[in-house]
């Protein structure tokens, strides 16, 4: 299949080349447009090498997200003064140093991983084995949820307290819209009307796609985030000065659903945050995708909670 | 088969390699968004071509998101655009 090692190559290629060009760019706009290329590569790339769950995540978090949000930064830091074409600078001399003994500990990690064999009993190799036992059809999924869920619920965690932050430092929040669009533009009208419910329906077919084939809840969380920032930026939802119940439950439904089921779990007699079945995972999921999706979209807007901005 | 579909999709990644000229040559802001799009487009053409000749149907769920979430980017970069017309010539 030397056709399929052209296509690697190109892949490869591709890579070094921009992530040379985004580090050394010195125009900002250009950069970012880089950055999302980069982005869409290395979805490409993971896509390659058999990898489409993370080919997923990259695709809808590196790419999508992010590029929106630098994109969003960008235009803050212009309407600020910035300028969008920095000054030529000399790189500062400890720069060549530190780039070749990082360039040689690549290469080193690279060598001593081509010569490392594969042990019998790896942990992957055992998900493998009692993939059968966890009732899922997807390793990852059943690595996320059933043989590390604490991590999982860690990083639900992590993502709460990211949130926390960000609305400890936010200070007062005026309602009111958070952009001056003009809704009258038919090009709004309809990139809300199909654009807005092929998300919502692609994230729910990516959460539950996520039980047996690659997807799940983070991938879905994100692309319900790509919504929920599209009403952000049409001025659909607009920020309210302070989170409703709602808000509340639905920033701690992933983290709730993890505590709940694994702390019953114990309580029942079974091991601490073993799942009672496939419903359990299809609950948390669902959870998680809220929450994820809720959390990303109020980080996006600046605001502590939203509301349907009237007509 | 299989190969024809791999060396279309080789040809397709010829063609975003083609396209980085235009994104780093600008010279319009308009020009490297509107470049970066058309990748996402050819990104899904790929990745159905790949998706199609290794019998991986997870690569078409890619492919989904490559689209949906293109409309994302576009829709900030317009809004930034319309805010912001005069910084066109950056870089």
């Amino acid at each position: 299949m030397t056709i399929g090692v052209l296509v690697d190559l190109m892949l490869a290629l591709a890579l070094v080349g921009l992530s040379l060009r985004v580090v050394t760019g010195r125009a900002l706009f250009r950069d970012i447009v880089l950055f999302i290329l980069f982005g869409l590569v290395i979805a490409l790339s993971w896509s390659r090498l058999g990898a489409p769950d993370l080919a997923l995540a990259e695709a809808a978090i590196g790419a999508g997200l992010t590029g929106a949000l630098m994109l969003m930064a960008y235009r803050r830091l212009v309407a600020g003064g910035a300028e969008d074409v920095a000054p030529r600078r000399r790189p500062p001399l400890l720069a060549v140093p530190v780039a070749v003994l990082t360039g040689a500990l690549v290469a080193l990690i690279g060598l001593a991983a081509l010569g490392v064999e594969r042990v019998p009993d790896a942990a992957g190799t055992i998900v493998l084995e009692e993939l059968g036992a966890s009732g899922l059809g997807n390793a990852v999924t059943a690595v996320l949820l059933v043989f590390r869920g604490l991590d999982t619920m860690l990083e639900m965690a992590v993502l709460l307290v990211a949130l926390l932050g960000a609305w400890a430092v936010l200070g007062e929040v005026h309602p009111g819209r958070l952009h001056q669009v003009d809704r009258r533009t038919p090009l709004v009208g309809a990139l809300l009307t199909t654009v807005a419910p092929v998300t919502l329906l692609i994230a729910v077919h990516l959460l539950l796609a996520g039980t047996d084939a690659p997807g799940g809840a983070f991938q879905a969380g994100a692309v319900l985030t790509g919504c929920g920032v599209l009403l952000v930026l049409t001025g659909t939802v607009r920020p309210r000065a302070a989170a409703g119940l709602a808000t509340k439950l639905l920033v701690i439904a992933g983290l709730a659903a993890f505590v709940m089921i694994g702390a019953s779990a114990v309580a029942l007699g079974r091991a601490p945050m073993s799942l009672p079945g496939t419903w359990a995972v299809y609950l948390i999921e669902t959870a998680m995708m809220l929450s994820i999706a809720v959390t990303m979209t109020l980080l996006f807007a600046r605001a502590r909670a939203l509301e349907p901005e009237r007509a | 088969m299989s190969s024809f579909l791999i060396l279309s999709a080789l040809v397709l990644l010829g063609t975003i390699g083609a396209g980085l000229v235009r994104v780093s040559r600008g010279p319009s802001a308009a020009d490297r968004m509107l470049c970066a799009q058309l990748f996402g487009t050819t990104g899904v053409a790929v990745l159905l071509l790949l998706a199609q000749a290794y019998e991986r149907p997870a690569l078409r769920d890619v492919a989904l998101i490559f689209a949906i979430l293109a409309s994302l980017v576009i829709a900030v970069f317009v809004k930034h655009a319309a805010i912001h017309r005069q910084g066109d010539d950056g870089g």
